[in-house]
């Protein structure tokens, strides 16, 4: 089975994004650190079925605690899985950081924007389309607790591919 | 002028200057890298972590790692 791994800063919605794609009930709390280990649940896709493992929250993959060092040794033990990368969309420069580090792994990944309607209330805008063309990744807006953008998260998984960090380089430095 | 990042008052935006060579990975995922705008927003007493503001977003600190960090601050 192909597991999926949900990695992000701490505080930005992994569990609830874990609860609704598998329908569990992980315990939420609006605190970070809140998940220290990691949960595991599977999930029905529309040709196959997946293992979802919720890993705890991590700035970088140079882990500071214990809950980052599980986060970093769960990636890097799991090489062939797919990574929703949960970002908070209203803080997206830290998410970005994170989900940089691991794309520069090789790993295939999504990336979700969760708290899209909090990035909206604090009129942070953000250009998907060009985020889409520059990290030639998919990108989902996502609000986890109302489960907007799920569908698309589900149905981009196969979209999701390992891109060169060279390739994301030479885009960047067209933008400038 | 250039302070501390520790020795930041409340409410005091300044420019990040300076990261100690061994911290610079570990913050920066927290968003706090060299030319950063930072903005002091709570230092909790008996020495505990202070909070800024950097791109929007709050993050707090341990007072040792502030202690590393050299801020230019605005007039």
């Amino acid at each position: 089975m192909k597991k999926i791994l949900l990695m992000g800063n701490p505080n930005v919605g992994k569990s609830v994004f874990f609860n609704r794609l598998t329908g569990a009930n992980v315990i939420e709390s609006n605190y970070p650190g809140t998940t220290v280990d990691y949960t595991k649940g599977y999930m029905k896709g529309n040709s196959e079925d997946f293992e979802i493992i919720d890993v705890p929250g991590t700035f970088s993959l140079e882990a500071k605690d214990k809950a980052e060092e599980v986060a970093v040794k769960m990636l890097e033990e799991e090489k062939g899985a797919l990574i929703i990368c949960v970002i908070d969309a209203s803080k997206i420069e830290r998410g970005l950081y994170l989900c940089l580090e691991i794309i520069e792994k090789g790993y295939s990944v999504v990336m979700a924007l969760n708290m899209w309607d909090v990035a909206e209330d604090k009129n942070v805008q953000i250009d998907i389309e060009k985020l889409k063309n520059i990290l030639n990744i998919p990108v989902v807006p996502t609000v986890a607790i109302s489960g907007k953008g799920f569908k698309e998260v589900v149905l981009s998984l196969k979209k999701a591919a390992s891109v060169e960090v060279k390739e994301i380089m030479e885009k960047v430095g067209e933008i400038k | 002028m250039e302070k501390k990042l520790s020795e930041m008052n409340y409410e005091e935006e300044g420019r990040v200057g300076s990261i100690e060579q061994d911290l610079k990975n570990k913050v920066a995922g927290m968003g706090i890298r060299v030319g950063k705008n930072l903005k002091m927003i709570t230092k909790h007493p008996l020495s505990g972590p202070i909070v800024v503001e950097v791109d929007g977003a709050h993050t707090s600190l341990a007072l040792s790692i502030a202690d590393r960090i050299t801020v230019e601050v605005k007039k």
